[in-house]
This record gives structure tokens, sequence and C-alpha cells, in this order.
């Protein structure tokens, strides 16, 4: 019976492949076989427990078993109808009689991995939440106090003392950074539901492709790149300019300066951010310099610093230049080719048009219209345009609507999902925006949706947050993703 | 905040454009919040604001639709002068580079906005005094020929501001009375105006976001 689940599912696939080889599909088709909730022909199935399983193994071993447990039938009645389809390429008629069929097992999944992911997430937030909260205290003292407050109602639940979990969490990527040989798809399972500030600033290096996962080669070429870049420095931005990158110049060096915080007011670091993204640019002709670009380097700066600074420090009081010269280029470096390494994945989104972005907007839209027929609804009926909120989110990766401390957290996931994130991000977006249903069901006019949407209050947000937007998303990603039909693209 | 369901008369879509750093956040925000920010960051795509004034007794709802200003966003930006019967065109009177880039900005405007978008000309920073790179003058003469109102403001010390936004709503309100009377009695336009303009009011349903919404018209005004 299982096995036969499995054939299904591969003729699903199969013909999926087979027959839709167009942009959307390898979208939404994009690493297929990772993804829990599929059906396996793994004979053995595990039972879904409660307890606290903390690694993202559990989580995949648990949610596989959605499809198994109750799925089964639905399964069957799809693939079946998958498989009398197959000969022809889903017509909108087809595509309508399948959608009741779709529409359950979605549910089914969801509900099955919601509960897993819950408890999941209960799990691994309490030991997030253990963790002190390390950038929170950095970065904002105010919200620490609330952090507290939860953490205390988690307290009872778990049996081991903060300090155990956080050792623990620490531990294992100790273990992980210090082998010779990383397995990095490891730290990335390690690394996704946050990663402990200690451990932060080389997590991110090897997550982002930075440093080879080799440990003795590691320094070698950490040394490299570091003179790599101070070679582009030479050859880019001590030179004249030429007068085409003038124009790319004078646009960062008006934007540099409106980054708000304290510590983007000092000449040393907005020298440093300058040289960071004009190399960028110039290397990038054809996307260049794209405002909001500036905040995407500061999760990196902020990380990286840190590194050079007690854990606990201040960052907003730092005088950035009583920083050693030879530490500051390091740090610079190291942002930039991080950098360079994290937007490779999502360079649609800054060329002509931001037409990567404008694509984007429309699989948000389609995906809330399938999702939350009510909000999307509701959102139309005032005449809300997605592009008019969401463009930001995803041109700015959300560093405009989350704390930096928040920002820094989400980055450990987006990081960890690598090549994906540009996907994962727009089911990110999603939950984000499912996270204000009932305050935005509330607002009933265009103008009250349009400042809600434009200033949604994070402030208070801690890591518990985020790990529960990227919960909501990964649950979203595997129910939608890897349904094309689910979401019919409109041309 | 001034959302919410205060009535108003007329809504009326306005957009601030003009190069990057010119301080149209700040006009918006002095305008709708009267807060003023020396380092408030970029405009990401567009960012919106509202709030209602009276004028001629009537209350006028503005919608304001702040730009980025990075040519980048083009594409995005322009998507949002449809609809919109006003126009701050911001540049900075102590760079000569943002003053040089409004033909720029106009020709933006003639290809992606209404042929009867009401045009102001706004000088911003009037004071830095001391830094002036673009003589009033030259700007006056300018908006002259290319039929703009003009004037200068400052974000800063709030300088003309309120005079800036009272002033486009008021010209845009005549726009529309005038247009109101055309359709009612043809014998009274020439006593409002001097030529009937043709702007589209949008209704309330259209996914264009009421852009220009008319309430209440002139007609109805008596009960």
């Amino acid at each position: 019976m299982r096995l036969d689940i499995g054939k299904m599912g591969d003729h699903v696939q199969k013909y999926a492949s087979d027959n839709d080889m167009n942009l959307k599909n390898s979208f939404w088709k994009k690493n297929i076989r990772n993804l829990p909730g599929r059906a396996s022909p793994k004979k053995e199935s595990k039972s879904v427990s409660s307890s606290a399983s903390t690694s993202f193994d559990d989580f995949q071993e648990s949610v596989s078993d959605a499809w198994e447990i109750e799925a089964e039938d639905e399964i069957l009645r799809i693939s079946a109808r998958e498989c009398a389809n197959s000969a022809h390429p889903p017509a909108s008629s087809c595509y309508r009689n399948r959608f009741p069929y779709d529409v359950k097992i979605s549910k089914r999944v969801a509900h099955s991995a919601a509960v897993n992911v819950i408890n999941n997430h209960k799990a691994s937030i309490e030991e997030i939440h253990k963790s002190k909260n390390y950038s929170n205290s950095d970065l904002q003292g105010e919200s620490s106090s609330q952090t507290y407050k939860e953490s205390r109602h988690t307290e009872n639940r778990i049996n081991f003392s903060n300090s155990e979990v956080d050792t623990n969490k620490l531990t294992k990527f100790q273990v992980l950074l210090e082998s010779n040989l990383l397995q990095l798809e490891d730290l990335k399972k390690l690394s996704w539901s946050g990663v402990p500030v200690e451990v932060r600033p080389m997590t991110w290096r090897l997550l982002a492709g930075y440093l080879p996962t080799s440990s003795e080669r590691r320094q070698q070429a950490l040394d490299r790149k570091r003179i790599d870049y101070a070679n582009l420095v030479k050859q880019y931005y001590d030179t004249d300019k030429d007068e085409v990158y003038k124009d790319t110049y004078r646009q960062i060096h008006i934007d540099i300066p409106r980054m708000s915080t304290p510590l983007f007011q000092q000449t040393t670091v907005q020298e440093m951010f300058e040289r960071i993204l004009f190399i960028w640019a110039i290397r990038h002709p054809a996307s260049g310099y794209v405002q909001g670009m500036n905040d995407l380097v500061t999760p990196f700066y902020v990380v990286f610093l840190q590194e050079y600074l007690p854990i606990g420090t201040n960052i907003e009081k730092l005088d950035v230049s009583s920083i050693s010269k030879k530490n500051r280029d390091s740090l610079e470096a190291d942002s930039f080719w991080c950098l360079s390494k994290f937007l490779d994945g999502i360079q649609d989104n800054y060329i002509f048009a931001q037409l990567g972005i404008q694509y984007k907007v429309n699989q948000l839209k389609e995906l809330i219209q399938r999702i939350d027929g009510t909000l999307h609804g509701h959102l139309m009926k005032h005449g809300i345009d997605y592009l008019q909120f969401s463009f930001r989110w995803m041109n700015n990766l959300l560093t405009r609507e989350l704390p930096l401390r928040c920002s820094i957290r989400l980055w450990d996931t987006y990081l960890a999902e690598s090549d994906c994130f540009a996907t994962f991000q727009l089911y990110v977006c999603a939950a984000f925006l499912l996270h204000w249903r009932q305050e935005l069901l509330e607002e009933k006019d265009f103008q009250g949706l349009m400042i809600m949407l434009q200033n949604l209050q994070t402030q208070n947000w801690t890591d518990t947050d985020i790990s529960l937007l990227v919960a909501e998303a990964y649950r979203l990603k595997f129910t939608f993703a890897d349904a094309p039909n689910h979401l019919t693209t409109k041309r | 905040m001034g959302t919410g369901d205060e009535e108003y008369d007329y809504l009326f879509k306005v957009v601030l454009i003009g190069d990057s750093g010119v301080g149209k956040s700040n006009l918006l925000a002095r305008f709708t919040r009267n807060e003023f920010n020396l380092e408030s960051k970029s405009t990401i795509g567009v960012e919106f604001a509202t709030r209602s004034i009276k004028v001629n007794k009537k209350i006028i709802k503005a919608q304001i639709w702040d730009t980025a200003g990075q040519e980048r966003y083009r594409a995005i930006t322009s998507a949002y002068y449809r609809g919109a019967v006003g126009a701050l065109l911001v540049y900075d009177i102590a760079k000569q580079l943002t003053y040089q880039n409004v033909e720029r900005w106009l020709s933006e405007l003639r290809d992606h906005a209404d042929q009867n978008i009401v045009i102001m000309l706004v000088g911003n920073k009037s004071d830095l005094r001391h830094l002036r790179a673009v003589p009033a003058d030259e700007a006056t003469a300018f908006a002259e020929a290319n039929n703009l109102s003009f004037i200068e403001t400052s974000a800063l010390d709030s300088t003309n501001v309120e005079t800036a936004f009272e002033n486009i709503l008021t010209e845009i309100h005549r726009k529309v009375s005038a247009r109101q009377m055309d359709s009612m009695d043809g014998d009274e336009i020439d006593k409002v105006c001097m030529k009937p303009i043709r702007i589209d009011a949008t209704t309330a349903n259209t996914n264009d976001s009421a852009a220009f919404q008319i309430k209440q018209f002139c007609c109805n005004a008596s009960a």
C-alpha cells in the first residue's frame, strides 16, 4: 500500500516535471526532494511525539507522517486524477475539477503540519528563549524585560536549566565548527532555528559560502579574501571615479548618512558602507546600487562587528574608530563578501524595473488569495494593491519592518536556507502579512489599512516572534510550494 | 492617527516627486504629522499619508503618495501617478543638480500622469540660505514658462509647507468645481474658470484606491 503511494507520488512528480517546464513550475518545484510532507516510499513510520524533539531532522521526520497518517485516501484520489489527466496538460477546466481535492489535502496537511510545527517550535523556542537573547540586550535594552517575562512562562515546561540548553546548542555549534571537514548541511539544519551570538560570525561566513568547509583552509581563505577586497578598494574606490559611476557614488553618499541610528552617524562607518556598496555596484552592473541595499549590509556589519567586542557591548554607543585598522578592514571585507554571496540569490530583485520583486509581489498576492480569501478580499475591497506595501518588504527583506535584532535572527534562517532563500522569503512575507490579519480586518478603509501596513508595530518583537514567523513560513512553503496547482500564476 | 472615517467632501490624490534627498518625505511628515527628522531614511518604493484641510468651506482629504527618488524605482513609482490630480515636484535649493533634473521629472509626468494634473514646483530647504545654489527668480521664471505654480519651502523650519499644500489643493478644488459647474450648468462656467477642464472622477469601487473621488457634488450641497 505505502509503496503504491510512493509510486503515485513519483508519478505526480514526473508528470509535473515533464509537462510544466515553464518558469512558474521550476519556481515551485525547486528543491522538491527536501520537502517534508511529501509521500515517500520509506516504510519506517515514526510516531509523532509532542515531546521536545529539538532538531530540524526530527521536525522533518515528524512532518513526513502528515501524508501517511491522515491523507492517504486523498493522495490516492488526487494521484488517480493526476494520472488520468497526465495525458493532457492541465487545462483550466481540469484545474477547476481538481480544485476541491487540492483544498482538502492542503487543509489536512496544513492541520497536521501545524500541530507538528507548533510542537516542534515550542521546544525550539524554549531553547532559543533560554539563550538569553544576546543580540536583544546588545541592541535594545527596553524589550529585554519582556523577553525575560515570556521566558519565565515557558520555564516550567522544560526540565533543564537555562544554561544547560544554552550550552547544549552552543556546544553543538562548536563541535560542528571545529570539525576538520564541516558538514554544511548539518550547520544549516542547526542554524535554521537561530544561531548563538558567540558563534554567529563564523557560522554566517560558512553559511554564506564565503569560507570553505575544510577547517584547515579556512584561515588561509579568509586572509586571501581580505586582501582581495583591499585590492578592489584600491582599484575602484581610491582611483578617480568614472563619470558613469559618479551617479552611483552620489546616490550612496546621500543614503548612508540617512541611516538614522547613531552608529551610522560616524564618518568611519559611513565610509566603510560607501566602499562596500560602491564596489558591489560596480561589480554588478546589471543591477547597480539600489536604495535600500544599505540596509542589507547592516546585519552583516553588526554581526561581524560584535566579533571584535566583548559580548554585551552596546554598539549604539560604540566609537568604531576605536577598533584597530586591521580589524576594521577585516570587518569591512567580510561584510562585503557575505553581502555579495547573499545578494547573488536575489539579483533579479534589483535589475531594471525590479522585475524579480514585481514577480514575487504577484506571487504573494496569489498565495494570500489562496490561503486566506477573507483577508485578500478585504484588502481588495478597499483598493489595496499588494505592491503598495510589500514592495518594501521584498526590496529590503523586511529590514525596514523589523528591529535590527530581529532582522539578524531572521537572517540566521535566510542564510541557512541558502540558495532557496529567495523562495522562502516569499513565504516569510506571506506569514508576516497573515500575522496582522485580525488588526487588518478591523481597519475599515483604505487609508487605515495603508497606514497600518506601512507601520506594523514590531518594536517589541523578540527572537521568539521571528521563530514563529519562520515556522509559519515553513509550514506555508511545504503546503503550497510543492503544489503548483494551488497557485496558478496568471499571466 | 488621522485615518478613520471622518467626513470629507473631496478626496484628492497628490504625488510627491523629485530627486533623492530633496526632502519629499520630510515635507510629507511636516504636513501630515508636523514632524521633521534630519536623518529620515530613504523612501523605498512609495509611502503614503493623508490629511484633511478646509478649503472654501469644503473638507478636502489629501491622499499623498511620497515616492522614492532614485531612478531605479521609476518603473514602480510611475504606476502611482495614475489617478493623481496633483503633483509637488520638489528640488533642493542648495543643490543645482536637483533643479536641473526638474525637466526630466516633468517629462515623467507628461508620460505617466493625467494631462490635467496640477503641478507645483517646490524649492525645498529654504532655510539653507547660505548654501543657495538655485536663485528664486530663476525658478519663478521657469515655473511661469511651464505653467506651474512655484513656492519655496522649508520642511525643517516649517516655512510655507502648509501654504504649499493648501495652494495646490485649492487649485485642484478650483478645477474640479469648474468641471462640476460644467456638467451642471453651462452658463456658470465662465464666471468660475476661463475654460472647462476635464478631470475624471474615479469611483470608490475601482481598484485604483479611490484616487480621485468626489463624495458630494455641488448639486447636493443644499441638502
